[in-house]
């Protein structure tokens, strides 16, 4: 194996994505010559430094996408919400409040005299 | 995609603003990461990621799930990258802002707001100096290599992706993956070691 075809190798050998035989050819080769050693060395170390580069979103990276879109759509979407004591979603006090007067109603109604009944 | 995946993107397609979210939440790094390593300036950055997102927001209902949610919305990343960077390259670069990056990140990035480094000790002044210009050399190596290639070191080397997702990405075949990113991975390995001496 030349010089040529062992650099070529380089990423497959590290990925463990090359066929024995020619894993094998690399690995004699570089037995016997210092300078591939010395360049997978440096292609290795590159690949390392590379792995090191991921970057987190910023902290408000979520509020500003929100606003983004509260903006475009005029104010359809991620708009505020309003809640009770901070927590309770407005639609679910809304449906507690309907439920609780239809069964105020349905009550009031059984209560409600019947009509007056001609004496006998 | 697994039944969880599938009950989210159906409630993010009617606008669910949970679900949008929790979306940000899962993919938020990934794709500013993507978007950082590409155009190499943080402010760029943090506004092409959230027009990322206000894309995905909008266009949702175009997301068919022939591939994975995830490489689908690394292809609008890169897409937006790539228009990006074409309209830099015909503006004057300001090489400061890298170097200001690289900084930050040496004073812990708590000035620009950022999360801190997931470390469990305080590092030395001089190690994270050390970093912070091992961090600024990798990058500008990276900014040396053309866009396909540049998009090929941040997707495999950087983000770990697979190559069957770089291909959902790129739309390129493996054996093509493959060469691209060995010639990009030498490319970075020669401007280290001019660089580096």
């Amino acid at each position: 194996m030349d010089h040529q075809a062992a650099a070529d190798s380089f990423s497959s050998y590290l990925e463990g994505d090359l066929p024995e035989e020619v894993k094998l050819a690399l690995e004699q080769h570089l037995g016997t010559c210092i300078q591939c050693r010395t360049e997978l060395a440096a292609f290795r170390q590159a690949l390392g430094g590379l792995g090191t580069l991921r970057q987190p979103a910023p902290e408000r990276f979520l509020p500003q996408i929100q606003r983004q879109i509260f903006l475009r759509s005029k104010g359809r979407f991620f708009g505020r919400r309003w809640m009770l004591f901070g927590r309770i979603p407005f639609e679910w006090v809304s449906l507690v409040m309907i439920i609780a007067m239809l069964v105020y109603y349905i009550a009031a109604l059984r209560g409600a005299p019947t009509a007056v009944h001609p004496a006998p | 995609m697994s039944v969880a995946e599938r009950l989210l993107i159906a409630r993010l397609k009617a606008r669910d603003e949970d679900a949008f979210n929790e979306i940000v939440r899962l993919h938020g790094d990934k794709v500013f990461s993507l978007v950082y390593r590409m155009i190499g300036n943080r402010a760029e950055a943090e506004d092409l990621a959230q027009e990322v997102f206000v894309t995905v927001f909008k266009t949702v209902d175009s997301f068919r799930g022939e591939s994975k949610f995830s490489t689908w919305l690394l292809r609008i990343a890169a897409n937006h990258c790539k228009n990006r960077m074409k309209y830099l390259s015909r503006r004057p670069t300001d090489g400061a802002a890298f170097d200001e990056a690289a900084e930050e990140h040496a004073a812990g990035g708590a000035a620009a707001g950022r999360a801190p480094p997931v470390q469990g000790h305080i590092e030395a002044p001089d190690v994270l100096l050390e970093a912070a210009e091992m961090e600024r050399m990798m990058q500008a190596a990276i900014e040396t290599l053309e866009e396909d290639h540049r998009l090929l070191i941040v997707l495999r080397d950087v983000e770990e992706l697979s190559y069957e997702e770089i291909g959902e990405v790129t739309g390129l075949a493996e054996g093509t993956i493959k060469s691209r990113l060995h010639r990009a991975r030498m490319g970075i390995k020669e401007y280290l070691a001019k660089h580096t001496r």
